[in-house]
């Protein structure tokens, strides 16, 4: 009898009968008794006692052998007979739901993995989902939303310098409107609201009284104000400012504050959700639209109710034809307009018009999280792929044991829709954490943000998302198992032939997989690569003046509470000098505009013109008053004359500077010395007076770095008569260190001038260029995000692959070693096989590229949309990281010991 | 652990499974072992005085890997069956200190009363 049987048939009468593997291990210990009595000297039969009294102990103690593994227990796997009703239906498959979950237990890391990385790309494309649908799908707000057109005015093709529509084409269109019911006008301005509490800076809309039917609103309390009561100082509230300031009282109705110094009765509350044009509007004060007599041209944005069933072409030719009677405002149209031309009205529907500028970067950013999704699906295949084929025994097994194909492939598909669910619901959780940044990461001037958020549209979405990629992931291995031969699954014996794992259609399934996302990474990096040069291009172009090392901070000095232009002069001087004492400050200016800010003033008057050889043209230029430094404060070159000094006073000669377009446009060649009939901002009795151009300063791109440069024309402020004829400043303070630092001593200088005076978005210049720039920059990092995750996702697959099939490739590569391959050999091997996937990827994903980019060339700035360095550092960064992939595996495959492995070991 | 009103039986049994669990987890602190291993060295190391049956030995281990002290696993050797090792865990090394101490204290003390060494 052998020796596992006598250990066997020691305990057959005892209460328990230990597992085999004790009794394994007790056998060894019995025999080791017997050899060790042996070799004491002790004759057979004496050693079999031994062992007998030993056996005899353990059978006594039988009961405490058991096990205590910690290890889980086998998993059964569901049973495979055919279900007739729809009971034992459901009943499978909360079986096939029961095995597929303990599968996962047992293997938690590979589930882990494949949790993590469903979440990543359903978080990722849920969140965008969520916001192109929120911005782009969501219907709006407002009842009449679909019958609303946004509308802008253009005269001769040019649109205007600032607003959308002029008072002279409003009234004209709004006598006799035949195919809008109505018309709005509305524009924003910032003011200081005061009486109630702290003093606040805040944003206020001023529209016509038909806006709120025209919107089809009602309000939360109170009344909308009428048109008869449009020139009454009344306000409606936001439902924001109303909860903040008043504690959302009912009885406020009625009482006053004070919007830059001026009383205001409050009659009632705007609900946010109804807010237009957006939520930033703390306020809404009425806006009468008062006839364009004489010369007097208003400008602001405009909004109008088409008729039921009228489209919006209908109502751009009624607009035109009616704009044409518009009142002549002569200059004043010259000076707005650039162009005296004829009036041409566009009407745009209002959903449209909201989200003109983000629709193509949402739809682009939303197609490459779609491919995101795609390469993480596709790993998660490909994982699947790999544990399905090492699980093809159990496969085969139970197909032998009658589970048919319908049978195998619901219980493979039962187990990715459980990995599917699971990463949807880790990538809904990663979706809900982004939603509680987004607003802080999105920019503030991105359309829509109020209507973006989880709801039950996006829930759906996410779901769906998950079910079909766990759909996509799970046909794959279904489709290698019902290829399986077998016969020949069960016959293998686990050591595969030779080059098995290499040409299996398995094998070239994975490698297809992997050359995909290889692809998707590669166009995702050039769009990024591409995004990315863009916004530095944006960062870094030159825009005439230098914004490193400035703070600004913008100045409010209303004429309610600054009465006199003397009293606005006197006030800023002063400042000024405060400034250039404090001891890091080496320039102080300020500038009547704001930089990086659209709107700004504009004139226009007649010039004889040595351009156009003497005769008379009409000027459209922006005027701007200076502090003398202001053109060494922002280092703006000037390229012919001098800059302003402080010698520049009433008492001299007045003088202007012009820019480059200016003097190109209306000066010639020999601009210095040339005079300007008028002076911007100069009083009515000096209107006769000529000032002379002393120099020509090169032209700033203020606003964007695209903008195309207008005329413009610079005086200094210490000739307006000791007057500040405009009510807002910007200052600015070149400093010697970190601009920030000078923040609180700038503060404290504007108090000192005057103690109702506060410094406002008080903040280096380079941050209002970063501003500015939040869209580009926001895309750029998105793709660039989105890029990375697809680099890495497709770097692991690739090493997953090589690692797998190393792995299979063991006996092979130990049959190349015995035969003489060195490492060399076997390292180039493995890694020919990995870099020649990543090659077939990478010239896929170039020329999806190429035809790809061309959607993102409206969104490049100062690179093309073949840009030759993308094009070519792109590849290398992919190839560098193939390259990376395969090294591990192909290190593991030279250090493959060839005997032990041909051994079997 | 020693309970003042323990029958002189029971603290003998839990003297003996105390003790038992520190020398298995002490001989394993120095290397992994088998089973067989373990009894013989028990046997030699305390010349016998120790009277510890083998019978108990594969119970003590199981309750062992079930306390997570210990842990064991089939090793194959070229030429040879495989066995089954056992090595001690972070869990074991931890309890094997704080034993040590007790049990240093607990002879310490029996010196003092009762002037018994231990080695």
């Amino acid at each position: 009898m052998d020796w596992m049987s006598r250990v066997h048939n020691a305990f057959s009468d005892a209460a328990y009968h230990p597992d085999d593997s004790v009794v394994e291990e007790l056998t060894q210990h019995a025999k080791a008794v017997y050899e060790a009595a042996r070799a004491d000297g002790c004759t057979p039969d004496e050693a079999d006692r031994r062992v007998d009294v030993l056996l005899e102990t353990w059978r006594l103690e039988a009961d405490a052998l058991r096990h205590r593994s910690r290890r889980l227990p086998a998993v059964a796997p569901p049973p495979v007979t055919t279900p007739t009703t729809a009971v034992a239906r459901f009943a499978g498959f909360a079986g096939d739901l029961r095995y597929a979950a303990r599968l996962l237990r047992r293997q938690p890391r590979h589930a882990l993995l494949t949790i993590l990385t469903l979440a990543l790309g359903i978080g990722a494309t849920t969140v965008l989902f969520s916001v192109t649908y929120g911005v782009l799908l969501k219907p709006l707000p407002w009842p009449n939303a679909e019958r609303l057109v946004v509308l802008k005015e253009t005269r001769g093709g040019s649109a205007p310098r600032f607003g959308d529509f002029t008072n002279a084409a409003y009234l004209a269109w709004r006598e006799e409107a035949s195919t809008v019911e109505s018309l709005a006008a509305w524009s924003q301005r910032i003011v200081t609201l005061t009486g109630v509490g702290d003093p606040e800076r805040i944003r206020i809309t001023a529209a016509t009284a038909s806006l709120f039917p025209l919107l089809g609103v009602r309000p939360l309390i109170g009344s909308f104000f009428e048109a008869r009561n449009e020139t009454s100082p009344v306000v409606v509230l936001s439902e924001g400012l109303w909860r903040q300031r008043f504690n959302a009282d009912p009885a406020v109705l009625g009482r006053h504050l004070d919007l830059d110094g001026e009383p205001y009765t409050i009659v009632g509350v705007l609900p946010d959700a109804a807010a237009y044009p957006n939520r930033q509007a703390r306020a809404v004060v009425p806006f009468s639209v008062r006839p364009a007599a004489g010369n007097h041209l208003s400008l602001f944005s405009a909004i109008g109710l088409l008729r039921p069933g009228v489209t919006p072409a209908q109502a751009v030719a009624e607009g035109t034809a009616r704009g044409r009677f518009a009142a002549d405002t002569g200059m004043t149209t010259m000076a707005i307009f650039g162009s005296n031309g004829p009036v041409a009205i566009g009407a745009q529907p209002l959903r449209e018009a909201l989200t003109t500028g983000v629709r193509r970067p949402l739809i682009v950013l939303l197609v490459a999280v779609g491919l995101l999704l795609a390469t993480a699906t596709a790993n998660v295949a490909g994982l699947q792929l790999a544990r399905t084929t090492a699980r093809a025994r159990e496969m085969a097994i139970r197909a032998a044991l009658g589970a048919g194909g319908a049978r195998v492939t619901r219980q493979l598909l039962v187990e990715s829709l459980l990995l599917g669910l699971l990463g949807g619901a880790a990538g809904i959780s990663c979706t809900l954490v982004l939603h509680s940044v987004l607003r802080s990461v999105l920019p503030a001037d991105f359309p829509r943000l109020d209507s973006v958020g989880v709801d039950a549209a996006v829930l759906a979405f996410a779901l769906g998302v998950s079910v079909a990629s766990s759909v996509a992931f799970g046909l794959l291995p279904v489709w290698h198992v019902r290829r399986l031969n077998l016969v020949e699954t069960l016959a293998e014996d686990g050591t595969a032939p030779v080059g098995a794992g290499v040409r299996t259609r398995t094998a070239r399934a994975r490698r297809l997989i992997i050359s995909a996302q290889v692809a998707i990474a590669c166009i995702l990096l050039v769009g990024a690569s591409l995004l990315g040069r863009s916004f530095m291009a944006l960062l870094t172009a030159d825009r005439g003046f230098d914004p490193a090392a400035v703070l600004s901070a913008r100045l409010a000095m209303p004429a309610a509470i600054y009465r006199t232009e003397q009293q606005r002069f006197g006030i800023l001087e002063e400042l000024l000098d405060r400034l250039a004492r404090i001891p890091s400050v080496t320039e102080a200016a300020f500038t009547s505009e704001l930089p990086l800010t659209p709107g700004g003033s504009t004139s226009a008057f007649n010039l004889t013109s040595a351009v156009a050889g003497g005769a008379t043209v009409r000027v459209q230029a922006s005027p701007r008053i200076v502090s003398p430094r202001y053109f060494s404060a922002l280092r703006i070159n000037i390229v012919a004359g001098r800059g302003f000094s402080d010698l520049d006073r009433d008492s001299s000669e007045p003088v202007v500077v012009v820019n480059q377009t200016f003097a190109r446009r209306y000066l010639g060649d020999a601009p210095i010395g040339a005079r300007l009939p008028t002076g911007a901002y100069a009083r009515p009795d000096e209107q006769s007076r000529a000032w002379t151009v002393i120099g020509v300063v090169e032209d700033v791109r203020y606003v964007t770095a695209t903008g195309i440069s207008q005329p413009e024309m610079y005086y200094s402020y210490r000739q307006m008569g000791g007057r500040l004829p405009v009510q807002t400043v910007t200052v600015l303070a070149r400093t010697a260190g970190a601009p920030r630092a000078v923040a609180t001593a700038l503060r404290a200088a504007v108090r000192e001038a005057d103690a109702r005076l506060v410094a406002d978005v008080v903040v280096p210049l380079e941050e209002r260029l970063l501003t500015s720039l939040a869209q580009p920059r926001l895309y750029a990092v998105l793709l660039g995000a989105f890029a990375s995750c697809a680099l890495v996702i497709a770097a692991v697959g690739l090493f997953g692959v090589l690692s797998y099939s190393v792995s299979q490739r063991t006996r092979e590569l130990a049959i190349r070693a015995a035969l003489g391959a060195g490492r060399g050999e076997i390292v180039r091997l493995v890694l020919r096989q990995g870099l020649s996937v990543t090659l077939v990827g990478i010239v896929a994903g170039m020329l999806a590229s190429t035809w790809l980019t061309r959607v993102l060339s409206t969104q490049l700035y100062g690179v093309t949309a073949h840009d030759p360095l993308t094009f070519v550092l792109v590849p290398l960064v992919l190839l560098a990281v193939g390259t990376l992939a395969c090294v591990l595996p192909a290190r593991r495959a030279a250090q493959l010991d060839p005997q032990r492995t041909l051994r079997g070991g | 652990m020693l309970c003042p009103y323990m029958g002189m039986n029971a603290l003998a049994r839990e003297l003996k499974r105390g003790s038992t669990e520190v020398l298995i987890l002490a001989l394993l602190e120095e290397r992994d072992r088998h089973g067989y291993e373990l009894a013989t060295l028990i046997d030699q190391r305390s010349n016998g005085a120790i009277s510890f049956h083998a019978a108990s030995l594969y119970p003590t281990l199981y309750r062992m890997e079930g306390k997570d002290l210990i842990e064991g696993r089939w090793v194959e050797k070229a030429g040879q069956r495989r066995r089954r090792y056992y090595r001690i865990t972070a869990a074991g090394r931890k309890t094997l200190a704080s034993q040590r101490s007790v049990w240093g204290t607990f002879f310490d003390a029996l010196n003092r009363v009762a002037r018994i060494r231990h080695a």
